[in-house]
């Protein structure tokens, strides 16, 4: 069988994905093969709700620095069916464009009221919520002067669906750069957080950030 | 068995919020949540929604260099015993698979957030589509996960058994699905040398036969623990490129 798949695309100035995209096409995989590439994952017991309030370490412990802000949104797959039950697990940097991961070598300045990590799950509707600080963008590539805009990664895992996707901020000077929204083109604008004001008051800023998981895997158990 | 983060500060419970939160939000989204469809032509164009026309995909993007390391609960990387304390094990011929992650260059590629998922020793996957079934063994549930911090893993698990997919034989395979700075999620099987069923398998069989072997762990005549320990290389680009699947397209 041959037929070929998607040829996946290098980022500009991006040395990483240089050294790690592969050059040859993807292949098609044959439908007797096809349902073997569908991971179930389990759901995870032992979630805290308050995992999902990443603005302070405990209640006894003063807020982060920067801007708190809150973000929602529902988690779909292509048919429109709401995925229950996804474990979102979220990382970003702190105020200062600083991730606390020991391999972050920037220098740039911590804020030990920051974890920068968080998890939630989907509820029946798809919908989840979680708040965090509003990430500093960092220069990541200082020998062309290239910043990674501001961003909030997010990974999903459930049932099939798998996706690791990244939230941007409209308006970033940086974004027109940024390696991967390049590759993205026009669609980068799914990959935006809509502004919207909280109705409540302890937070600075709403982003609404509708998720549609793509592909099979992600309806191949549906229940 | 899936264990609690630790070394996590205790969080604060979350304050209540307003009936108000939730409805301006959905309003505001209604709003602005315009659909696109996927056709470059049509990109930017409002399209009316129908049941048939599928939603656009989030766009899949890097994890970057700084998948959390607590994220992965310390790695999952024993699937033969699932818990230190606990006498109970998977079922089966206990394997080691090593590996490791090459870039262009052949150097190791650290900071590989890798996943696997197998069957179990009775060829049975553990989805919904095999709640019940006889064979279905308590103690396995074949998905496993570990940032490859130096580049390199090594997975303790059992030696899958064969499968039956559409009425064709499949051969014993683990699916690996790659994360990595640099690229959005890469997915490919790997096999294993000697087992029955390598020659007849569709997707070994749908690749060009040079590149067979490419998927297919070795054997490397030691034993750890009691286990065979067999050994991969997954070249992620260039010269002897390992080959991977389209499971977006297929």
């Amino acid at each position: 069988m041959d037929g070929n798949g998607r040829l996946l695309a290098i980022g500009p100035t991006d040395n990483t994905s240089h050294q790690r995209t592969p050059r040859q096409p993807l292949r098609l995989i044959p439908a007797a093969a096809r349902e073997s590439f569908a991971p179930y994952s389990r759901l995870q017991p032992g979630l805290l709700p308050q995992e999902a309030d990443m603005t302070r370490l405990a209640p006894d412990l003063p807020r982060a620095e920067g801007t708190p802000i809150e973000v929602t949104g529902t988690v779909r797959d292509e048919n429109g069916r709401p995925l229950r039950g996804v474990l979102l697990e979220i990382w970003n940097a702190n105020t200062h464009g600083r991730y606390g991961h020991a391999e972050d070598h920037s220098g740039l300045k911590l804020d030990p009221y920051f974890l920068g990590l968080g998890r939630v799950l989907t509820g029946d509707d798809g919908s989840y919520r979680f708040w965090t600080i509003r990430p500093g963008a960092y220069l990541a590539r200082p020998d062309i002067d290239r910043w990674r805009p501001k961003h909030i990664h997010l990974s999903l895992r459930g049932g099939g669906a798998r996706l690791i996707t990244q939230m941007y901020f409209a308006g970033d000077p940086h974004n027109d750069r940024d390696p991967m929204r390049i590759l993205m083109g026009d669609a980068f604008e799914r990959n935006i957080g809509k502004e919207y004001a909280p109705a409540h008051g302890d937070v600075a800023g709403g982003y609404r950030f509708d998720i549609v998981v793509g592909g099979r895997n992600a309806t191949m158990f549906e229940d | 068995m899936h264990r609690r983060q630790s070394g996590k500060p205790d969080r604060p419970r979350l304050k209540p919020h307003g009936p108000g939160a939730d409805s301006r939000a959905e309003g505001l989204a209604e709003s602005t949540g315009k659909r696109f469809n996927q056709s470059p032509s049509s990109m930017g164009e409002c399209v009316s929604e129908s049941q048939n026309a599928p939603l656009p995909a989030t766009n899949e993007d890097t994890c970057g260099p700084y998948f959390p390391i607590p994220f992965c609960d310390g790695d999952r990387m024993d699937l033969v015993q699932p818990h230190f304390a606990l006498v109970n094990r998977a079922g089966g011929r206990p394997i080691i698979l090593r590996g490791r992650f090459l870039d262009l260059y052949g150097d190791l590629a650290a900071g590989v957030l890798v996943e696997f998922w197998q069957a179990n020793a009775a060829g049975l996957y553990r989805t919904p589509a095999t709640a019940g079934h006889p064979d279905i063994d308590p103690w396995f549930d074949g998905y496993a996960r570990c940032r490859a911090s130096d580049g390199r893993f090594e997975l303790r698990t059992v030696m899958p058994g064969g499968t039956v997919s559409q009425g064709m034989a499949r051969a014993p395979h683990i699916t690996l699905t790659l994360f990595s700075d640099g690229i959005a999620r890469i997915v490919t099987q790997v096999f294993f040398a000697g087992e029955a069923g390598n020659d007849t398998d569709p997707l070994l069989l749908s690749l060009p036969e040079p590149m067979r072997e490419r998927l297919i762990a070795r054997h490397d005549g030691r034993r750890g623990d009691g286990a065979e320990v067999y050994q991969i290389d997954i070249v992620m680009a260039g010269e002897g490129e390992t080959p991977f699947f389209d499971d977006l397209s297929s």
